[in-house]
């Protein structure tokens, strides 16, 4: 016993001494999700370092609580969730185990960005799971949305501002200027879609992801692919959608990356239609700018509507 | 003397948080901090030391419930969810089940059933509490508080909770990958597994990789939860040496984005129940390595649990050593599906006090198929095949698992 102890003393100091030491005072910011992680280093330039939890190729439901994202969240200033329940599945130990009560729920450094955006799909009626993977408060997928994107970058400017105030009139200007060029994206999207005749507007989705897109581009979706969210297909639902989208001539299939593709690439090749492979978040190791993002998603859709 | 202990605690955090968080502002100066640490002080002093009370004061009614409670039921987020297991089950003999909630015999049986409740009591403190409802009666398996906010990387728990010995110890049998739990789980920390009422300290190291060191006193009385130490035999406290203690650290290393690895080291030291001030050490060390391509679309992964324990008991004018161990793989090759195998070794002893039969080495071989209607449900067919080298014949055992979840339940850790 007295072995181990002397272990633990030695370990103890080895990990005082090894303590990194911040160099720059930047704001450590942590997001969730790759598109609010694009947020926070968009809006806060140089003044901010930001960790991003889940990949962009990653679904977001279902993201591995390794403990290194633990030792990521006790060293934030500032956390970034998506919120209506998208990481309840992972990210609520995470958060006590970090020890940090700046990004607990309720914490100074702790932003939901749910709350800015105008929801959908919120139930109207008590829900229950034999409905599926329903979010009572609504539905989570915004982050497709140039517009509520825009609505987050204003919030995420007033977190960063509020975290670090020297730095407040930096934050708001850029992401006035950023969320300028994103309504300017979404408007050119818009007009492309208004170009096209309005029977090529109905679209099948897989999982039902994208009705925040759908408002955005006036898109109306005729199905889902899963017959309940987050139940997989089984025949007779599957048969039913290719029955659908017969009947009202919906030739786009969108989807995200992290979906199974075989249905969706079966039942395209029956009717003639296109799938589009949605990406789920802005792909910052490439690169990629928020407006690059919104440009990308939009454009898959409208590029495969207009075939 | 408590009042001075607690502002000095109070004047630490308070160091301690201005240090933390040097970057955004500059801290206050010495002076500044006293100042502060003043005001505070005078502020929570009971009403009479500081003011005379107004004279006008309202007389106060008292709440017959502290607020905090009487909101409770407006609309504030508990998680709170059932979790029911049941089994049918054919051994080809009785078996020798260790663990608390296996299967014990041919036909249906009941594992049972555990209401899981969870919430933020205030900004500083998480409750968790499980309790097991089974035909016998009520089993308040954990019911902690856990603080979320104290400085340096520290944690504290208090109250009835599974120690956090090895890989499986601290999870319950809703997230493991057999209807059974091992052997020396059962053998070595008890049928329930090793927990029971104390504090726990645990420290994340501030290094550049997970490293979590946690050191926790609890009870060692209890034959379900403490069977190597006091077991069902409570000898009372006389001193600080009459508690249970356990110590492990945990290190988690990633490899990309796939693979991981989680590693942990373990030992438990405490008074047995031979007596004479007898000790009882168990050592251990876990290892966990998971594959889990990020993007698949059937949610593929794989993963290899290695857990090996070796025990040292004082006895009368003896020390007795013995060592079990498992191994498991588990595979989720569809969304739905998943399936595994463990092998199992624990040694015997003769004369062994707490396990007189179990003379000799024991394997155990089992596999398992599982099908996941949705995230809240599961069947799980499992077969078994136990090997006591002390009895003639092998037990084959077959066994199918119905759970099914409802409620909030709250996320599982790595």
């Amino acid at each position: 016993m007295r072995r181990m102890l002397c272990g633990l003393a030695a370990v103890a100091i080895a990990g005082t001494l090894a303590a990194p030491r911040e160099a720059v005072s930047k704001v450590r910011v942590v997001a969730t999700l790759a598109t609010l992680g694009a947020v926070a280093r968009e809006v806060g330039g140089d003044r901010v370092t930001v960790d991003v939890m889940a990949s962009p190729g990653e679904d977001p439901h279902y993201v591995d609580p390794r403990p290194n994202l633990i030792l990521l969240l006790s060293r934030a200033d500032a956390l970034i969730v998506n919120g209506l329940e998208l990481e309840i599945g992972w990210l609520p130990p995470l958060q006590a185990q970090s020890r940090n009560a700046r990004v607990q729920v309720g914490g100074p450094g702790y932003l939901d960005v749910s709350a800015f955006v105008q929801r959908l799909d919120v139930p109207t009626a008590p829900v229950d799971r034999s409905q599926g993977d329903v979010h009572p408060n609504g539905n989570p997928h915004f982050l497709f949305d140039a517009g509520s994107i825009g609505r987050v970058v204003r919030a995420v400017a007033d977190l960063l501002g509020r975290n670090d105030p020297e730095g407040a009139a930096s934050y708001s200007a850029r992401a006035a200027s950023l969320a300028e060029r994103l309504d300017r994206a979404s408007m050119e999207a818009v007009a492309k879609v208004a170009a096209l005749p309005a029977a090529s507007r109905r679209v099948v989705s897989y999982h039902r992801s994208f009705p925040y897109l759908y408002r955005w581009l006036g898109l109306e979706e005729v199905a889902t692919i899963e017959p309940r969210p987050g139940i997989p297909p089984d025949p007779s639902h599957v048969s039913r959608v290719l029955a659908t989208m017969k009947a009202t001539g919906a030739r786009v299939i969108v989807q995200e990356e992290f979906y199974p593709r075989s249905t969706s690439q079966t039942l395209a090749r029956l009717t003639g239609a296109t799938l589009v492979i949605v990406p789920g978040g802005v792909d910052a190791g490439r690169g990629e700018t928020l407006v690059d993002y919104v440009q990308q998603v939009a454009g898959g859709v409208i590029h495969a509507m207009s075939h | 003397m408590r009042r001075t202990l607690s502002w000095t605690l109070a004047a630490l955090a308070l160091a301690a948080g201005g240090a933390a968080r040097a970057q955004e502002a500059p801290g206050p100066t010495p002076e500044e901090q006293a100042a502060l640490l003043q005001a505070l002080q005078q502020d929570s002093a009971p009403a009479g030391a500081t003011a005379p009370r107004p004279a006008t004061a309202p007389a106060a009614v008292p709440s017959p419930l502290p607020a905090v409670v009487q909101s409770a039921t407006a609309g504030f987020s508990l998680d709170m969810s059932f979790i029911l297991d049941i089994v049918g089950a054919y051994f080809s003999e009785t078996p020798l089940n260790t663990g608390g909630h296996d299967p014990t015999r041919t036909g249906f049986g009941f594992q049972g059933l555990e209401l899981a409740i969870q919430s933020s009591v205030d900004p500083y403190l998480r409750f968790v509490g499980t309790i097991v409802m089974s035909p016998f009666g009520l089993e308040i398996e954990e019911a902690y508080g856990q603080t979320l906010s104290l400085p340096w990387g520290l944690q504290v728990r208090a109250g009835q909770m599974l120690t956090r010995f090895g890989r499986i110890n601290p999870t319950h049998p809703h997230t493991w990958s057999f209807v059974d739990q091992p052997l020396v789980v059962g053998k070595f920390l008890g049928s329930e597994g090793s927990r029971g009422l104390g504090l726990e300290l645990s420290w994340l190291a501030p290094l550049p990789w997970y490293v979590e060191v946690v050191g926790s006193m609890t009870d060692a009385a209890g034959e379900c939860c403490a069977r190597s130490f006091l077991g069902g035999r409570d000898l009372g406290i006389e001193g600080i040496d009459d508690f249970l203690y356990t110590l492990a650290i945990k290190q988690f290393f990633p490899f990309g984005r796939n693979w991981s690895l989680m590693w942990g080291l373990s030992g438990q030291f405490g008074p047995n129940s031979s007596g004479q001030g007898n000790r009882t050490e168990i050592y251990a060390t876990d290892l966990y390595l998971r594959y889990r391509p990020v993007g698949s679309p059937e949610r593929v992964h794989l993963s290899l649990t290695l857990e090996g324990m070796y025990r040292v008991r004082q006895v009368p004018d003896d020390s007795l050593r013995d060592w079990g161990g498992y191994a498991q793989l588990a595979w989720q090759f569809l969304k739905r599906w998943e399936t595994g195998a463990r092998y199992e070794y624990v040694s015997g002893l003769d004369g062994d006090p707490l396990d007189p039969d179990w003379t000799d080495g024991r394997h155990r071989v089992s596999a398992q198929l599982t099908f996941y209607p949705s995230h809240f449900s599961r069947m799980r067919l499992q077969g078994t095949c136990d090997l006591p080298r002390w009895r003639e014949n092998p037990i084959w055992g077959a066994m199918l698992n119905l759970e099914l979840a409802v409620g909030a339940h709250g996320a599982h850790a790595y």
